[in-house]
């Protein structure tokens, strides 16, 4: 209809809802006119009175029709009709308040915790980490090919590269940061800095500091020792002190002055800011700042006006081409670099180098959670079923009154969509309290320091989520409402088909499988705290601790190091309580790729992997590695000649290359074509995985000349008070290195504690689904049961006793939980092995098909649900034979 | 069956329309003399006018009024409006072209 057309009618279309009354009187004249009409016209044709009426009627014809037909007319009049089924579904609400709120509670969890999630993922993945004006934001990721980097690895920019886009670019205004660790020595512990150029919070969208100021750009040029601290660090660890600006802290002993406090709201991630061209300074291993050919810094930038990103690209793309050439033709090295480039908004899932992580992470997290909200499903379904069969009745009586079928399926999604709309409501206030609750079991320290709220993408996400369970609830229903027997419904009597309904034991069916899933995830993650703290590694743990240390060993500072490690060497050794000190070429729970090794003769590529640990002679007896054959390493191994040196291998070697044969004083070819002899076997260890014996190893000895490696040292007494002195020592002896000697156990401690707070959440969604599904079966159940009595009356009269009917009950549930079980078994399958995927580099032991958590989750689920049959089952053998019979 | 089939419902408001513009009716005048001009060709029940009537009239197309008839009674008549003259206009060109259209392709010999 052309606009003013509409324009016109505006007024008719609100007459006609303003004053429907006069208009319904109106109508009702008319047609009576009309009758009336017919009537006399009838008469005239010399018809009798009564031949003469129902001859009007009918050609008149179906009156009531023909009125809902006019009214349908009228403007709004689906409003209207929707106004009637609000009022509807709010009236059958209140006529069972129970089961609905139990429903709109199982939503408002079901829908809370997806959105609260969801709000969660969208600020840490989705989001590009500025909030002012994210479409002109981009992070740029290069590609370098003919590089050491690797042709499909995405790497960062070297000085000299991120210096010339600076100086050349138009479209781009970039800055640069790189993290690095430092010791925060008020605290004596390990702490992240991001180091970063001076224009860093301007290209971020942050223009003014929460206090003091940002860096000036000469800042930058001389590297001046000031410091910018997040707003959440200086709350947490500096007691939010108000006079913190103009004051000194140490950072691996190099004193740095306060200038400022970021603000929070701004999307900064880190805790210290430094100029970048501080990093030599704490950097001893290498100095990156110089270094034409070490990628170091991670680059985003703002598009100038006028510019997009396409342009920006094209444009880096000329500047780096020029870059390359500069490099190939000034290096005499063989590589020919040749660099590509995307830029993206910045988002951590644009981030091409992890994206398909997230979008694994993100399934593995929304999966299960969309499994809940599935639950909740149900549970209003089963609502909503037995209010549709209860009512079957006065449906069927709709129907045969001409109401059409659509107009009731309608009717039906109305009162699904009031119910889930009430629900979403309330579920608004999970999504903001459910991420604060979240950050809150991770970290307590900065959940209150982290602005995390839903925004349109979250509450666009929501109301998706409201639109599914509306539909998903409300199709069953429909589906009862629409395949309805006129006839049967009418007489008040259902079929015998209908009693042993296909849906009802879909449903049990449909929540065993999803609850199946979501507690098999919260058992395998219950277990594994304990599991990692319960093992036995096989090796010492408790009394021996790492020292990382980061000392510059190349071939120009090697005398100095060397001489480092003597002096540190000896001083450890004087602490009361050290004992012995080993060193390892592999560190506990990291996953190394295993080399080949081969037997003589063999040629290369036809051996077999196993992982080489370079180890001192003292390594056995400071981890507690027994010998099982031969012996172990002596400190005079060392001096043999290269052609025989010895090896020892671990049970796993040799029973991978030997089997059943003795492997003392065989003779093996490392990958670098040495040969070792086996001078002895050791126990296996579980050094890889938490709680998995390792594969095949073999220790070969360290040259006491070398330097660097892993250092441990072995230790009596007690855990701190050593940590402290070795951290002393090395401190002396170099003070601006950074150490935090910590127990093998001390680190495992800490990985478990990680794992806890994530088992934690899992656990709470667990037990909501476990709940749900309890609450979901009991329904189920008790309408079933109610569907059935007449039925177990009848049985009852003809003899049937209460324990055979409680037994075909228990029967009949059992076997649909067993198919729930195989269900949910088909869903967590695909799901592990995704899991697996993810996690592949990881020590957590996570094995495809664990016997123990599905057997546990089952044993579990099955007990519950046969808690909530009792109730039902048992009222069900209650039943009176005589009353059930007596209102047929 | 109450409800005119789809083309017929077209077709339907373009007779109203025409009838109502000769002259204001009101209900039963209107079904008579639709009756009177089709003959038994449009097989509509006497009472799917009014749904009809009352969508014409909430599109604008005709306004209806209580007016005195014979003997002391009232009726309500409908007539066009200005917005359904050019509307009636624009439909019989429509249908005039249509019709014209098929009945050509109908007249069509095969060669």
């Amino acid at each position: 209809m052309r606009f003013q057309n509409w324009l016109f009618t505006i007024p008719l279309r609100l007459r006609s809802v303003i004053r429907r009354n006069r208009m319904n009187a109106d109508l009702n004249e008319e047609l009576r006119d009309h009758i009336d009409r017919q009537i006399e016209e009838n008469l005239a044709r010399g018809m009798n009175k009564e031949e003469a009426r129902l001859a009007a009627l009918r050609t008149f014809g179906n009156l009531v029709a023909l009125r809902e037909q006019t009214y349908e007319t009228w403007a709004w009049a689906p409003v209207e009709r929707l106004w009637q089924d609000i009022l509807y579904a709010f009236r059958s609400l209140r006529r069972a308040p129970l089961p609905s709120a139990v429903a709109i509670v199982a939503l408002s969890l079901g829908i809370g915790l997806n959105t609260g999630v969801f709000t969660l993922l969208n600020a840490m993945f989705l989001k590009p980490p500025t909030l002012k004006d994210p479409r002109s934001f981009v992070q740029l990721f290069p590609q370098y090919s003919g590089w050491f980097t690797g042709a499909d690895q995405y790497a960062s920019f070297t000085s000299e590269d991120f210096d010339a886009i600076r100086t050349h670019s138009h479209a781009l205004d970039v800055a640069a940061w790189q993290r690095f660790p430092v010791l925060f020595e008020q605290e004596n512990r390990s702490i992240s800095t991001v180091q970063v150029t001076c224009n860093y919070f301007h290209v971020l969208g942050a223009d003014r500091a929460r206090m003091g100021r940002f860096f000036a750009e000469t800042e930058c040029t001389h590297g001046a020792h000031v410091t910018v601290l997040s707003e959440p660090f200086w709350k947490s660890q500096l007691g939010a002190d108000p006079h913190i600006v103009g004051k000194t802290i140490q950072l691996s002993g190099m004193p740095v002055v306060v200038i400022g406090i970021a603000p929070s709201d701004a999307f900064i991630v880190g805790g210290v800011f430094l100029p970048y061209t501080l990093e030599p300074q704490f950097n001893h291993a290498r100095n990156l700042l110089t270094s034409p050919d070490t990628p170091w810094l991670s680059m985003i930038g703002r598009l100038q006006p006028g510019f997009r990103r396409a342009d920006a690209k094209a444009e880096l793309l000329t500047i780096m081409s020029r870059q390359d050439r500069a490099y190939v033709e000034r290096k005499v090295t063989a590589f020919n670099r040749k660099t590509s480039l995307v830029l993206t908004n910045g988002s951590f899932i644009e981030n091409p180098a992890v994206r398909t992580n997230i979008i694994g992470v993100m399934a593995l997290i929304l999966g299960p959670l969309s499994l809940i909200l599935l639950l909740a499903c149900s549970n209003v379904t089963m609502l909503f079923l037995s209010r549709t069969i209860a009512r079957s009745g006065e449906i069927a009586m709709r129907v045969a009154l001409g109401a059409e079928r659509f107009r009731l399926a309608g009717m039906l999604l109305v009162e699904s969509l009031f119910i889930v709309c009430i629900g979403g409501a309330l579920s608004v206030i999970l999504a903001y309290r459910v991420p604060l609750l979240i950050m809150n079991i991770v970290d307590p320290s900065e959940a209150n320091t982290v602005v995390i709220r839903p925004d349109w993408q979250v509450f666009g996400y929501l109301a998706v989520l409201i639109a599914a369970a509306t539909v998903i609830s409300s199709l069953m229903p429909i589906r009862a409402a629409w395949k309805l027997d006129l006839v049967t419904a009418l007489k008040g009597r259902e079929g015998a088909a209908t009693v042993r309904s296909r849906t009802t034991n879909g449903l049990i069916v449909v929540q065993i499988a999803l609850s199946f899933v979501l507690i098999c995830a919260a058992v395998m993650f219950g277990r594994i705290p304990g599991l990692i703290r319960g093992m036995n590694p096989g090796f010492e743990m408790h009394q021996i601790v790492a020292v990382p240390l980061d000392v510059d060993t190349s071939s120009s500072n090697r005398a100095k190091a060397a001489v480092f490690y003597r002096t540190l060497e000896a001083k450890i050794l004087a602490i009361p309580g050290a004992q012995s000190l080993a060193y390892a070429g592999l560190q506990p729970f990291n996953q190394d790729p295993p080399s080949e090794i081969r037997l003589p003769g063999q040629a290369k590529g036809s051996g077999q992997p196993a992982s080489v640990d370079d180890v001192s002679s003292s390594f056995f007896s400071a981890f507690d590695i027994r010998a099982l054959q031969g012996r172990l390493f002596f400190a005079t191994d060392a001096s043999a000649t290269r052609a025989d040196s010895a090896a020892v291998i671990s049970q796993a070697f040799a029973r991978q290359f030997w089997p059943g044969g003795d492997p003392l004083g065989k003779t093996i070819v490392m990958p670098d074509e040495r040969h070792l002899t086996v001078v002895g076997v050791v126990a296996d260890t579980r050094s890889e995985r938490f709680g998995v014996l390792d594969g095949p190893r073999i220790y070969t000895l360290r040259s006491p000349s070398d330097v660097g490696g892993n250092l441990y040292v072995r230790f009596t007494g007690s855990t701190k008070p050593l940590e402290n002195a070795i951290r002393d020592t090395v401190k002396g002896l170099d003070p601006t290195l950074l150490v935090t000697p910590e127990t093998v156990w001390e680190s495992l401690e800490a990985g478990a504690e990680s794992m806890t707070s994530l088992a934690k959440i899992i656990l709470i969604m667990a037990s909501i689904a476990l709940l749900m599904a309890v609450t979901g079966v009991y329904s189920v159940l008790s309408f079933s049961m109610n569907q059935r009595r007449r039925e177990f009356g009848i049985k009852m009269v003809l003899g049937a006793s209460r324990v055979s009917i409680f037994r075909s009950v228990l029967f009949h549930t059992t076997k649909n939980i067993g198919i729930g079980l195989i269900c949910g078994f088909a869903l967590a399958e695909p799901a592990l092995l995704l899991f697996n995927r993810l996690l592949s580099r990881s020590p957590l032991p996570i094995n495809r098909f664990d016997p123990t958590v599905f057997g546990s989750s089952a044993l579990l689920l099955t007990a519950v649900s046969l808690i909530a049959l009792y109730l039902p089952a048992y009222r069900a053998t209650r039943t009176d034979p005589m009353r059930v019979l007596r209102t047929e | 069956m109450s409800k005119p089939p789809d083309l017929v419902q077209g077709t339907l408001d373009l007779l109203v329309l025409k009838i109502l513009a000769l002259q204001p009716l009101h209900g039963w005048a209107l079904s008579q003399r639709l009756k009177q001009v089709s003959g038994d060709v449009l097989q509509v029940s006497d009472g799917s006018l009014y749904p009809a009537l009352h969508k014409l009239e909430q599109q604008g197309w005709i306004q209806s009024e209580w007016k005195p008839t014979e003997n002391n009674r009232r009726a309500k008549f409908y007539s066009l409006t200005r917005l359904g003259k050019r509307h009636l206009e624009q439909e019989a060109a429509n249908w005039e072209r249509i019709s014209t259209a098929i009945s050509d392709v109908l007249r069509l010999r095969e060669v």
